[in-house]
C-alpha cells in the first residue's frame, strides 16, 4: 500500500511539469532542441476467485501504477542521445523502484545502417519494446501469453548494442533490421523471483547475457507486417533453496534459455488485426549445497508456448472497441486439458480518449486454467493459499496519460 | 444497362476527380537548404516516419507537421498512409523508446511556412493556396 501511494504520487509528478505545459516540454541548448516526455498510468483490478499478479484483486485492488520521463536530444545530424526513467508497483512487483529504463546514444548514419549502444529496449515481437505505454495499445493488460507483466524483465532490455536499418524495396514495401547483444538487467523485484520463492528458492538476483534479433517486412502487402524474433538469454542466479524434506542451503540455478516469436500485423484506417505465436525452451539445473560434499542436483525443462489473436476497430475518435483471445501452454507436451497445463482469456475493451493525452479502459477477462507453479504468469501459490480455481473472471480498469 | 455503366463511368471519373483535387491541395515545401527539387513519394513517406533523414541528393531533412486540419489529414492520407490518431501513435512509440523525437508541430500554413523558411533542413506541406515565400517548392513524383 506504501509503495503505491509513493509510486502514485511520484508519477504524478512526473507528469506535472509537461501537463502545466499543457504539452510534451522543449527547450534549447546550446541551439539543440532538447524534448522532454512523460506517461503514467493507474489500474484497478477485480477478480471473482483466484487472486491475480500478487495483487488483491479477489477484494479489488489500485495495486498497479507505473510511469516514466524522458529527454532526448539530437546532438548532430545522425547522432541522438536520450534516457528514460521509469517506476512501477504491480502487486508486490516493482515496489515503486525507478529504474533506468533506456539511456542509450543511437548513430544513424544511413537509413539501412545505425548502432545504439547502452541500455536499449528490445525489439522483440510486436509489442515487447513498446509494452509499458499504456497509450499506445487498445488493451488494459496486453496478451499474458505473449507479454507477461511478472516476467517484464526477462526480455525488457539490454545492456549493450544493436545494429538495424530499414530497406526499402519500394513497391515491395521495406526490411526493418534489429540484431542486438548485451546483459539482461536484473530485477529482484519481478515475478521470477517471487514466483519461485513458493518453490523453495530465494534467489539474489537473476542476470545474465542477451543476444538475438528481429526481421520484419512491412507492406509487402498494403498494410500488413509480418517477421520474426529470436532471443537467446542464458541466465544464472544464486540464492538459497531449499528441497523438501532437505533444509534450506545454498544454491544455484543456471538456464539456457530460447524465445522465439512469429507475429503478424494488419492495420488500415480504424481496423487493426494482431496475431503473435510465441516458443520459450528452457533447459535449466538447480544444485543444492546440502553439505559441503554433497551438492543436490535438479533439472527442469520447459517447453512453453504462447499466442493470441487480436482485433480493434476505433469506432470514433473517441471510442475505440477490441477483442482478443490468448493461450498459453506451459508445457506443450503435457495434457493440455488440465487447468494446470493452459492460462487461456478471452479479453474484451473499450477504449475511451477522453483527450488526445488522457485515456480510460475499461476490460472484461474470462480466463481458463492458471497453468503450473514454475508458470510465473499471474497466478502464484502464496497469493492463493486456499488453492486456485480454474476460471477467473476479472475486471480491469486503467487510465492513462501521456505528454 | 447501357444508362447504368454511363454512371458508373460518370462516379468513376467524378472520384478520380475529386482525389487529385485533395492531391493538388497540399503542397510540400522546403528550407532552401534542401537541395532537390523534387521527392519521391517513398522518401517523402521515410522522412515523415523518421525512417530516413536525409533525401537522395545526401540533403539532411527534418519534418514539420501541422497539428490537425484537413490539409494534415490530406498529406497523411496521400502520403503517409496514416490516419492522425495513428500517426500520433506511430511517434509516441518512438519517442517512448528512444528512436526519434516528436517532429515540430504547428498550428497553421502560415507558420509551418515561417518556420521552414528559417530552419536548415525543414521540410513541411501547406494547403495549396498557401504563399510560400522564402521556401522551395518540392515536387513528389
Amino acid at each position: 500500500m506504501h509503495s503505491t501511494i509513493k509510486t502514485t504520487l511520484l508519477t504524478a509528478l512526473v507528469c506535472a511539469a509537461p501537463a502545466v505545459m499543457h504539452a510534451q516540454f522543449d527547450f534549447t541548448v546550446d541551439g539543440r532542441q532538447v524534448q522532454v516526455h512523460s506517461f503514467a498510468s493507474q489500474g484497478f483490478m477485480y477478480s471473482n476467485d483466484n487472486n491475480y499478479m500478487t495483487m488483491n484483486t479477489s477484494q479489488g485492488s489500485f495495486a498497479m501504477t507505473d510511469g516514466g520521463v524522458n529527454v532526448s536530444t539530437s546532438l548532430t545530424d545522425k547522432f541522438r542521445v536520450g534516457a528514460q526513467a521509469y517506476d512501477h508497483n504491480v502487486g508486490v512487483m516493482g515496489k515503486g523502484r525507478i529504474t533506468l529504463d533506456w539511456a542509450y546514444g543511437d548513430y544513424k548514419l544511413k537509413s539501412w545502417f545505425g548502432i545504439r549502444a547502452g541500455k536499449v529496449k528490445t525489439v522483440f515481437g510486436l509489442y515487447n519494446d513498446t509494452q509499458d505505454i499504456g497509450s499506445l495499445h487498445t488493451w488494459a493488460l496486453l496478451p499474458q501469453s505473449a507479454y507477461p507483466i511478472d516476467l517484464r524483465a526477462s526480455t525488457i532490455a539490454h545492456v549493450g548494442g544493436d545494429i538495424y536499418g530499414t530497406i526499402d524495396f519500394h513497391k515491395l514495401g521495406d526490411l526493418s533490421y534489429t540484431v542486438y547483444a548485451g546483459s539482461r538487467p536484473d530485477d529482484p523485484t519481478g515475478g521470477y523471483t517471487y514466483g519461485l520463492k513458493a518453490l523453495g528458492a530465494y534467489l539474489n538476483g537473476v542476470t545474465g547475457t542477451q543476444a538475438g534479433a528481429d526481421l520484419r517486412w512491412n507492406n509487402l502487402i498494403k498494410d500488413v507486417t509480418f517477421g520474426a524474433s529470436f532471443m537467446d538469454s542464458p541466465m544464472d542466479t544464486t540464492g538459497t533453496m531449499q528441497m523438501s524434506p532437505l533444509p534450506k542451503s545454498p544454491g544455484t540455478i543456471q538456464a539456457d534459455d530460447y524465445h522465439t516469436a512469429y507475429y503478424v500485423s494488419y492495420k488500415s484506417g480504424s481496423l487493426t488485426v494482431d496475431a503473435e505465436y510465441r516458443i520459450e525452451k528452457i533447459w535449466s539445473t538447480m544444485k543444492i549445497s546440502i553439505m559441503p560434499t554433497m551438492v543436490v542436483s535438479s533439472p527442469y525443462n520447459t517447453d512453453a508456448c504462447g499466442s493470441y489473436g487480436a482485433v480493434a476497430y476505433r469506432i470514433s475518435k473517441r471510442l475505440e472497441l477490441g477483442t482478443y483471445r490468448s493461450w498459453f501452454y506451459p508445457t506443450w507436451t503435457e495434457n493440455r486439458s488440465l487447468p494446470s497445463s493452459h492460462i487461456t482469456d478471452q479479453v474484451v475493451t473499450a477504449r475511451v480518449d477522453l483527450a488526445k493525452f488522457w485515456d480510460l479502459k475499461i476490460e472484461g477477462h474470462f480466463m481458463d486454467g492458471y497453468g503450473n507453479p514454475q508458470s510465473l504468469r499471474g497466478f502464484y501459490l502464496q497469493d492463493n493459499p486456499d488453492g486456485l480455481k480454474p476460471k477467473t473472471n476479472m475486471l480491469v480498469i486503467r487510465t492513462g496519460w501521456n505528454f | 444497362m447501357k444508362y447504368r455503366q454511363l454512371l458508373c463511368v460518370a462516379a468513376a471519373t467524378s472520384l478520380l476527380a475529386v482525389s487529385s483535387a485533395m492531391a493538388a491541395d497540399v503542397k510540400v515545401i522546403a528550407n532552401s537548404s534542401v537541395g532537390a527539387a523534387s521527392v519521391s513519394a517513398d522518401e517523402l513517406k521515410g522522412v515523415f516516419l523518421a525512417t530516413k533523414t536525409s533525401l537522395s541528393d545526401g540533403s539532411h531533412v527534418e519534418p514539420v507537421v501541422l497539428k490537425g486540419g484537413a490539409t494534415h489529414e490530406a498529406f497523411l492520407k496521400e502520403y503517409v498512409g496514416k490516419t492522425d490518431s495513428a500517426f500520433e501513435t506511430y511517434y509516441r512509440s518512438l519517442v517512448f523508446t528512444g528512436k526519434a523525437s516528436m517532429p515540430k508541430a504547428l498550428a497553421s500554413d502560415g507558420d509551418v511556412v515561417a518556420y521552414v523558411a528559417k530552419t536548415k533542413g525543414a521540410i513541411g506541406y501547406v494547403s495549396g493556396g498557401t504563399a510560400t515565400e522564402g521556401v522551395k517548392t518540392l515536387e513528389v513524383k
